[in-house]
């Protein structure tokens, strides 16, 4: 199909399968491995656009569900989309809307037809087909947009998953025929198929065959054990065609992200940097800070040291102490140092990448991170070690 | 380290209202407040809702702290910081003034005695000494504190005796201040009094009389109307010199800001822009003489921003605007932001409404230097007078 996107490697690490490329988007390029911050109503956490420029962010993630109901699909169309809308000059990313509602609504059912749910605002029966989803990402107009999936919890097993995982390569077709702007807005297919490796591979080979200009891996970061996860992930890097950026959904803490990357994920997102800060915890490459515990009221140093962001340039801990949960420049102050946090960790996996030391990257972020070897979560361990990256070994002999 | 600090009056009509301008010298460095103008409000030491970077686009001056923010702790953390408030609170390039209690929410405490003074925390009623409140603004080293006062605000119907004892406590805790503040602070009295003539008399001229910086003048608790509590004030006002400035609480919206300013207040609290902004209300009153007479304008002063009306409304909030949020976004975004209870919106609806407020002080003291301030008040209140009471203003309830 169409694609609005070019894709362009530009290092690749000689013993992982991680990878720097240039994507470029309808509003410009993004660098790669990259981290999506979440802004679900068109706006993120009280950040302004100016804030989210100077801390260079690339690209950004809107959630079609909320999007559709507030302000609404005629709205959008009035002002011409919600770049305009939240007059965002740089790359949006969509979701389908599927995944909010099956999470949000309790009283969803999925249908042949589509989603099926109790509208929120006066309780009618309401379905959004894969059809009504494109419309509306088409109407929001991001960048990037996601098909609707078929979306079971990473814990279901048994038919209702191959199901789930069929039902999805059929409403991609519908998705991809409904798709009315491929010239301006790259839709992404989502690999499903559970934990179950043969139904993975059945997706992939099939969703491969509609060649969408990127692929998502979704149906995971559901609860489920973190040594299957990362298999999971692995496989599809291995079977994805190594020409199209490769996006894993709702992936963020520091060590997941790492590993994703060194695993050849490209894209990733999550609600957890920007979420957590309202409830003062900030984030460190030495663990999480919850600055609203006393013993800050009297710590006169920045969050990080090394952190060149407007926070930590300006304030110290004691400072946000104060405000941390009670103001909302406490919230603001954190958020900014999070997503600065979250973007200068993707900097310096890119940095690794490119002057190809990934490798001990990985060994020193591990080492910052965790107190010990012994404390390494073993999933990590046995992954990186699929790419030849011995943590145990290599962190006790620099 | 020679610091000073100096009021120069520019333009000084024979009416009462006067155009100043307070020079500070501290550290070999320079700041400059004109008057009329106001205190930004702050709570907890930020200005509600703006980071550093997003106060930093707006002109504003100078900044009031009011202490009581802090006093859930004592010694307040912040105080034990070395290098004072004005890099604590990154508020360096700030004229900082600090106060007890605070300005734009005056809530009840407990009674005083001679020593202690009750005062509003996040743990409830807390007391402090009048010598401990030395001791803290010492430590934070402002540029300019507001002696305790005494206050009978939340006092009905005061007696004689309880007046007099007010103005003697306040001026017994000024002498005190006077004494032990640190050099490089200035010390601002506080005038009393509460409805008494002779005594707010006496408390202003006694207090003139001791070696302060200017003036504060208290309206909070004195009437019911900006009317009432500027007659109050004005015999205070009458025994002041005018060659020391002169602050102002309880003034707040834009008609009786220009009542104050014309009985010769130079500077308000500026908590006015923080309370719509919480309502959800932007400000939008007209500064031009010129716009008094095409009527394109709405003849509001506020814009309710919760109302449905807006929903697709692709306007800035005031077209002429030059404030961040105007430059950048739409009433119908700002709706939105509200409807769905984002951050962001009281984020764009403080840096419009503190600006606009920046640029009517800004527009006053044009109006005052190009002698054409008496006509700009008359427009100005005919326009509006009539609504400034009513629900446009306090539209949330
Ligand atoms: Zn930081
Ligand atoms: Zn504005």
């Amino acid at each position: 199909m169409k694609s609005a996107l070019t894709w362009e490697i530009v290092a690749q690490c000689s013993r992982t399968k991680a990878r720097v490329a240039k994507l470029k988007l309808p509003h410009g390029v993004v660098d790669t491995p990259v981290f999506m911050p979440v802004g679900t109503q068109g706006t993120l956490k009280g950040l302004t656009v100016k804030q989210l420029e100077d801390l260079d962010c690339q690209i950004m993630l809107n959630n079609t569900y909320h999007l559709g109901l507030r302000p609404g699909k005629e709205v959008l169309e009035e002002i011409g989309g919600a770049h305009e809308f939240q007059n965002w000059k740089r790359n949006l990313l969509t979701d389908s809307g599927g995944f909010q509602m099956v999470s949000l609504l309790k009283l969803a059912c999925i249908t042949e037809g589509g989603v099926e749910f109790q509208s929120p605002h006066d309780g009618s029966k309401m379905l959004l087909t894969p059809e009504h989803s494109i419309s509306l990402q088409n109407s929001i107009g991001a960048d990037i947009i996601m098909q609707l999936d078929d979306v079971v919890s990473s814990l279901t097993t048994g038919p209702r998953v191959e199901e789930a995982m069929l039902r999805s390569i059929r409403w991609l077709d519908r998705c991809i025929i409904a798709h009315k702007k491929p010239e301006s807005q790259n839709l992404f297919a989502i690999i499903q198929g559970g934990l179950d490796v043969n139904l993975r591979r059945r997706c992939i080979e099939e969703m491969k065959k509609r060649e969408t200009p990127g692929y998502a891996i979704g149906g995971l970061s559901g609860g489920e054990e973190k040594d299957i996860f990362w298999r999971i992930v692995t496989l599809c890097t291995d079977l994805l065609p190594k020409t199209k950026p490769i996006y894993c959904m709702g992936v963020g803490y520091t060590e997941d992200l790492i590993v994703c990357s060194a695993l050849g994920v490209d894209m990733y997102d999550c609600v957890f940097p920007t979420r957590t800060a309202r409830f003062g915890n900030a984030l460190t490459s030495k663990g999480t800070l919850n600055l609203k515990t006393s013993k800050f009221s009297q710590d006169f140093r920045p969050i990080e040291e090394d952190c060149d962001c407007l926070t930590c340039k300006t304030f110290t801990r004691a400072y946000i102490h104060i405000h941390s949960t009670r103001e909302t420049v406490g919230c603001h102050l954190i958020t900014i140092h999070n997503v600065s946090y979250q973007l200068r960790l993707m900097r310096n996996i890119r940095q690794a990448i490119i002057e190809n030391r990934f490798p001990s990257f990985i060994i020193q972020s591990f080492k910052d991170l965790f107190d010990s070897v012994d404390k390494y979560p073993k999933w990590a361990v046995n992954a990186l070690n699929s790419v030849n990256i011995n943590l145990t070994s290599e962190s006790k002999n620099p | 380290m020679a610091s000073t600090f100096s009021f120069e009056l520019i333009v000084k009509p024979d009416r009462c209202f006067r155009l100043g301008r307070i020079i500070c010298w501290r550290n070999k460095e320079r700041k400059v407040m004109s008057t009329p103008n106001f205190l930004a409000y702050t709570v907890r030491g930020s200005v509600p809702h703006l980071t550093p970077d997003n106060l930093r686009e707006i002109p504003v001056e100078a900044l009031e702290i009011p202490l009581e923010n802090f006093l859930d702790i004592q010694p307040p953390p912040s105080s034990l910081y070395p290098h004072g408030a004005h890099k604590f609170f990154n508020f360096e390039d700030f004229m900082l003034f600090f106060d007890i209690r605070d300005p734009g929410e005056f809530k009840k405490a407990s009674f005083n005695t001679d020593k202690i003074v009750s005062v509003s925390t996040l743990q409830g009623v807390c007391k402090i000494t009048s010598d401990t409140y030395v001791k803290y603004i010492n430590s934070y080293n402002p540029d300019a504190v507001i002696s305790l006062a005494d206050m009978t605000t939340f006092e009905k119907t005061p007696g004689l005796k309880r007046i007099k004892k007010s103005v003697n406590r306040t001026l017994d805790w000024l002498d005190y201040a006077l004494a032990n503040i640190k050099e490089g602070i200035q010390v601002f009295g506080a005038v009393v009094g509460h409805n008494n003539h002779e005594e707010r008399i006496r408390s202003a001229q006694e207090t003139a009389n001791k070696n302060v910086a200017g003036f504060l003048l208290n309206g909070h608790g004195l009437g019911a109307t900006s009317r009432e509590r500027l007659d109050l004030l004005k015999i205070s006002i009458n025994n002041l010199p005018n060659d020391k400035p002169r602050i102002a609480y309880g003034f707040e919206n834009p008609v009786d800001i220009l009542r104050g300013i014309f009985e010769g207040i130079d500077i308000f609290d500026g908590s006015y822009p923080s309370k719509k902004t919480e309502e959800g209300n932007a400000l939008i009153f007209t500064l031009e003489n010129e716009e008094f007479i095409s009527d394109d304008t709405e003849k509001s002063l506020l814009l309710y921003l919760h109302d449905e009306k807006y929903k697709t409304d692709f306007r800035p909030l005031l077209s002429s605007c030059k404030c961040y949020a105007c430059r950048n976004h739409t009433r119908a975004y700002i709706h939105h932001l509200l409807r769905t209870r984002e951050m962001l919106a009281t984020v764009l609806l403080m840096s419009h409404n503190l600006y606009h407020y920046t640029q009517f002080f800004k527009k006053i003291r044009e109006h005052i230097e190009k002698n054409r301030f008496i006509t700009f008040v008359d427009q100005f209140c005919q326009r509006y007078d009539d609504t400034c009471e009513s629900k446009t203003i306090y539209q949330i309830q």
